[in-house]
């Protein structure tokens, strides 16, 4: 190999396909060059990402075929987002509400919502709190680490059947405890109570996320400047206020970012405890659809799931572009 | 400071009248750093034990026997490791766990071999539409999976025509998983290696074309040797992502065994069976998790500079 590349600006003749490749490749300008190493990613991301998105558009735009003889019924435009959105799906392509509320798709999105904000705020308070632990120095620091990251590397599946076993009655230790703040006897099967668990489970596994993000942050931080305050009196509360929050909320936001749009998915952990009939998520509200064959129904919900997670990720990256500034 | 702490423990050994919470209080006040350090070893206890508590108690009920299921205390009661072994016997949870290990591995040297090309690219090129294409993997990142699953369903049950030909049947083979899964966690490695390679000086990618390498050489020769810290961390968080994958393990597969189905339905195997087998579920969640848990122990630095510099550079 190594002789036949030695060619000169490919005067050189040499034979076969390869090495005639090898040249070919040789001669291209940067940019063509960059192009086509960037071609496996994209050709493979147009098969399994953009072609899918463009059909589930197309598709929502199609009614639901009952009849079965064909997937989809006629082209009915952007009906399906009407009536998911005004509601005159609910109970009968949608199915029946599960949550305290009447309409199953407000529902999902209050479930989603909720999920989302609750979970993201006690992992970004409890993550700061790790991230501090963690940006000490002390002994055995790289165990606490571990120790810290195992619950985030844990398949979901595992995730849920430890949260389904701690609140099973009757097995678990979690059923006395929530008993006492007034939950029931059987707290899976109730949508608001394990939409608690879940919530909690979620805090359990992805706070580690959060801290990982955040102690980047820290460390990024000057330490002349705690030296400084130091000398001129400022307390420890003050140093976290004046010089750590501003220099890390930039991370902060993106970390959040982050675990918003995951949050904003969530399905797999939901099924594995509760399951989707007893906590409806948007996502859920998809596959329930979906395996009812109502197509039209279900590309227009994802869809829609999709528009939300992109007003959030809007919101915060106003919020990025505010606290970039602000400094 | 420890000189301090000895000098206030001293003083207080004068005081004997005091009792210890008053000494050390009073002590606290007069050195604020070891209240601050008390908080510290406080708040380290705590997030260990929340952390960490669930897998003991896990183990706990695994290791208890069938018939003394019912309020797990601290302890089990009595000891039945055979759960570990029945686990095996009543669902071939070893070949979940075998085609796991395939599934992940194969997506992660799908998404390292495609990946380090455009990382490559990323890194090291700028050309016309660089950030905009950079952009778009980003977006892609954050699309909910719900998006896509309609449409590659029918396209992995051979149900799209193309030109007149049917798409191939891929439901319930690996690639129905591990396509996707891998598809969807690549930006992110793609991310983590542009990184990397954009820290390789010049000049060494010079010298080796000098030296008569091919482009594709050097990239083989000389970039990914020296990003293997970049290509190692790409590689185990892929690997961890797609072992952990939901939603394309439980809906591309039917849940056999023979049918490439991951872990996710071996762990789930022992809910549907007539009697509760609260014991397996725990065994079975137990063994599920040892691969991810060396893998944490072993590649923790890579973890972490990974995470973050995936998800902090854009």
């Amino acid at each position: 190999m190594a002789t036949e590349e030695q060619t000169e600006s490919g005067v050189q003749r040499s034979s076969g396909v390869y090495a005639g490749i090898i040249r070919w490749v040789e001669n291209l300008d940067d940019s063509r060059f960059a192009y086509l190493l960037l071609a496996p990613a994209f050709l493979l991301l147009a098969v399994i990402v953009f072609w899918p998105l463009l059909r589930t558009f197309v598709i929502s735009l199609q009614a639901d075929s009952l009849s079965g003889a064909t997937a989809y019924g006629e082209f009915v435009g952007l009906d399906n987002y009407i009536a998911l959105l005004t509601g005159q799906l609910d109970g009968v392509a949608l199915p029946s509400p599960f949550f305290n509320l009447s309409q199953p798709f407000q529902s999902a999105l209050i479930v989603t919502v909720i999920f989302t904000v609750v979970s993201v705020v006690f992992e970004t308070l409890l993550g700061f709190g790790q991230a501090l632990v963690l940006d000490q120095d002390f002994r055995g620091r790289r165990w606490v680490r571990v120790a810290i990251i195992i619950p985030w590397a844990i398949p979901i599946v595992i995730q849920g059947m430890i949260f389904y076993l701690i609140f099973q009655p009757g097995i678990g230790f979690g059923v006395d405890i929530v008993q006492a703040i007034g939950f029931s006897g059987t707290p899976l099967t109730d949508s608001a109570e394990a939409l608690a668990i879940i919530t909690l489970a979620d805090v359990w596994k992805t706070t580690a996320f959060m801290a990982l993000l955040i102690l980047a942050g820290l460390q990024s931080v000057d330490r002349s400047l705690y030296d400084v305050a130091k000398v001129s009196g400022a307390s420890k509360w003050q140093q976290f206020r004046m010089i750590t929050l501003p220099i890390v909320l930039p991370t902060v936001l993106v970390a959040m970012l982050f675990r918003t749009l995951g949050a904003a998915r969530i399905y797999g952990l939901i099924e594995a405890t509760a399951g989707c009939t007893t906590v409806p998520s948007l996502s859920c509200l998809v596959v329930t659809t979906f395996s009812t064959r109502r197509y039209g129904t279900a590309t227009a919900v994802a869809f829609v799931t999709a528009a939300l997670i992109g007003i959030a990720a809007i919101f915060y990256v106003v919020l990025f572009a505010r606290s970039e500034e602000g400094v | 400071m420890a000189t301090e702490q000895r000098q206030h423990e001293e003083s207080g050994d004068h005081e004997r009248d005091v009792g210890p919470f008053t000494r050390w209080v009073q002590s606290s006040i007069r050195n604020p750093q070891r209240a601050y350090r008390a908080m510290f070893y406080v708040l380290m206890i705590f997030f260990l034990l929340t952390t960490l508590f669930p897998f003991y108690w896990l183990l706990v009920l695994a290791l208890t026997p069938t018939e003394a299921l019912s309020n797990i205390g601290l302890l089990p009661n009595g000891f039945n490791p055979g759960a570990f072994v029945d686990i095996f016997e009543i669902l071939p949870f070893h070949v979940y766990m075998f085609n796991s290990f395939v599934i992940a591995l194969a997506s992660t040297v799908m998404v390292l071999l495609i990946g380090s090309l455009a990382g490559y690219v990323f890194g090291r090129f700028d050309f016309p539409g660089r950030g905009a294409l950079m952009l778009i993997l980003l977006t892609i990142s954050f699309f909910p999976p719900v998006g896509f699953i309609l449409p590659l369903f029918q396209l992995f049950t051979g149900n799209v025509n193309v030109l007149g030909i049917s798409s191939p049947m891929l439901f319930n083979t690996p690639f129905a998983v591990l396509l996707p899964a891998g598809a969807l966690y690549m930006p992110l490695s793609i991310f983590i290696l542009t990184t990397f390679y954009r820290q390789i000086p010049d000049g060494l990618e010079d010298a080796a074309r000098i030296e008569g390498t091919t482009r594709i050489g050097a990239l083989f020769r000389v970039i990914i040797p020296l990003s293997a810290p970049g290509v190692a961390t790409a590689g185990v968080l892929t690997f961890i992502y797609v072992y952990n994958e939901f939603f394309f393990s439980y809906l591309m597969t039917n849940g056999e065994a023979e049918n490439w189905a991951p872990i996710l339905w071996g762990v789930l195997g022992y809910q549907t069976q007539y009697t509760a087998q609260y014991n397996l579920m725990a065994a079975a969640s137990i063994v599920g998790v040892l691969p991810v848990a060396i893998l944490v122990v072993l590649a923790q630095e890579r973890i972490v500079s990974g995470l973050t510099s995936g998800a902090l550079k854009e």
